[in-house]
């Protein structure tokens, strides 16, 4: 230890290595944040709780929807027309009419081809048998409550209107009075 | 990151587990872009046509309901269409709306026509008040041969004009639309 303060009286070209790291940075503000001596430190945690909620919230909202838009049975040879002053749709039997047949929730009710063959306005007796069960099937379900006649055709836009007239007529007879057309949404001009 | 810290761990073994929130987030996002590829985002809606209204059961209601004045709307051949206001089987009034269809995708319009309809609707409908519970009604004649795309604009037509109804004021349809039986 003597030796030592002896020696260093004088310059030494060659010292010990001492604790020196990063003196020779000038930006004290970084410094600090670099060897961890700021008020805050650099490391971060993603707040990953968070966000495993919104995935939840937007995982459950696809499911509700996803259940809900499936209702709506589209038949795939059918293409709609479409319209700008449309309603909501509602709950009702649906009348697939694409381009030869006629189906009632999905069960073929008749053809078209027999009515563009006849050339004139015609009751189909298969549909009209079919609507008529499910009109009793209604009743029976719900005594006491005024049946509303509600039904939705889903008519392929190329469809004759000769066939959609006798559609129409033969539902009104089979006690569907409120017929409506399914149609996509036009975008309004207003 | 989410743990479960029971404290001690001065075992052989530390009982603390770190939750693997990572797979679990991966698992998510997968659910999430499946659940968005095979949704169907249906926006359909419906078109009304009313069956009760040119042949409703009871004779007296007939009888009321011949004194209103209708609408019917003629759309046959290609260069026009024809609006005529009836009182029961009196012609009132005749009107021609040249047929021009303007196309909106793979779909037509007829703007012409519904612009006509509002017009002659604000001049001679009968149930233009909102405490008025009746409405006017229009009548479709439609050529058989007449594809459905077309008959559902002439349908898109006639529901242009909008009047207030009930209470609340709210915007319906002014006509209830019909098809005639020929």
């Amino acid at each position: 230890m003597s030796g030592n303060k002896a020696l260093s009286r004088f310059h030494q070209p060659i010292s010990v290595p001492g604790r020196r790291l990063l003196h020779h940075v000038r930006l004290n503000f970084v410094k600090n944040k670099v060897v961890g001596g700021g008020g805050r430190s650099v490391n971060q945690e993603i707040p990953l709780i968070p966000f495993i909620d919104f995935l939840l919230c937007i995982v459950l909202f696809l499911l509700a929807s996803f259940s809900a838009t499936g209702e709506i049975p589209l038949d795939k040879n059918v293409k709609l027309p479409s319209a700008q002053n449309a309603v909501d749709m509602l709950e009702a039997p649906i009348v697939a009419v694409s381009g030869t047949q006629i189906l009632v929730d999905g069960i073929p009710a008749g053809s078209t081809r027999a009515i563009i063959d006849a050339g004139k306005l015609q009751k189909i007796d298969e549909l009209d048998a079919i609507l008529k069960n499910k009109r009793e099937l209604w009743k029976q379900l719900k005594p006491g409550v005024d049946f509303p006649g509600n039904v939705i055709l889903q008519v392929d836009k190329r469809v004759p209107a000769l066939v959609v007239k006798s559609v129409f007529q033969t539902a009104a007879f089979a006690g569907y009075p409120a017929v409506s057309f399914m149609v996509g949404k036009l975008a309004s001009d207003e | 990151m989410a743990g479960i810290d029971v404290g001690g761990g001065h075992g052989k073994r530390s009982a603390n587990h770190e939750i693997p929130l990572i797979p679990f987030i991966d698992f998510l996002l997968c659910l999430v872009m499946f659940l968005l590829v095979t949704a169907v985002w249906s926006h359909m809606a419906r078109i009304e046509a009313d069956a009760r209204v040119p042949g409703p059961p009871k004779d007296t209601e007939q009888d009321k309901i011949d004194k209103d004045k209708e609408l019917h709307v003629e759309m046959r051949g290609d260069r026009k269409f024809q609006l005529v206001w009836k009182e029961g089987s009196t012609v009132v009034n005749t009107i021609d709306v040249p047929r021009k269809p303007v196309e909106v995708g793979s779909d037509v319009t007829f703007p012409d026509l519904a612009k006509k309809i509002d017009e002659e609707w604000k001049s001679q409908g009968a149930h233009r008040s909102a405490a008025d519970k009746k409405f006017d009604r229009a009548v479709l004649h439609v050529d058989n041969s007449a594809d459905f795309g077309s008959v559902i604009a002439v349908l898109d037509a006639i529901y242009a004009p909008t009047r207030e109804f009930g209470p609340t004021a709210e915007k319906v349809p002014a006509f209830q639309v019909t098809f005639a039986s020929d």
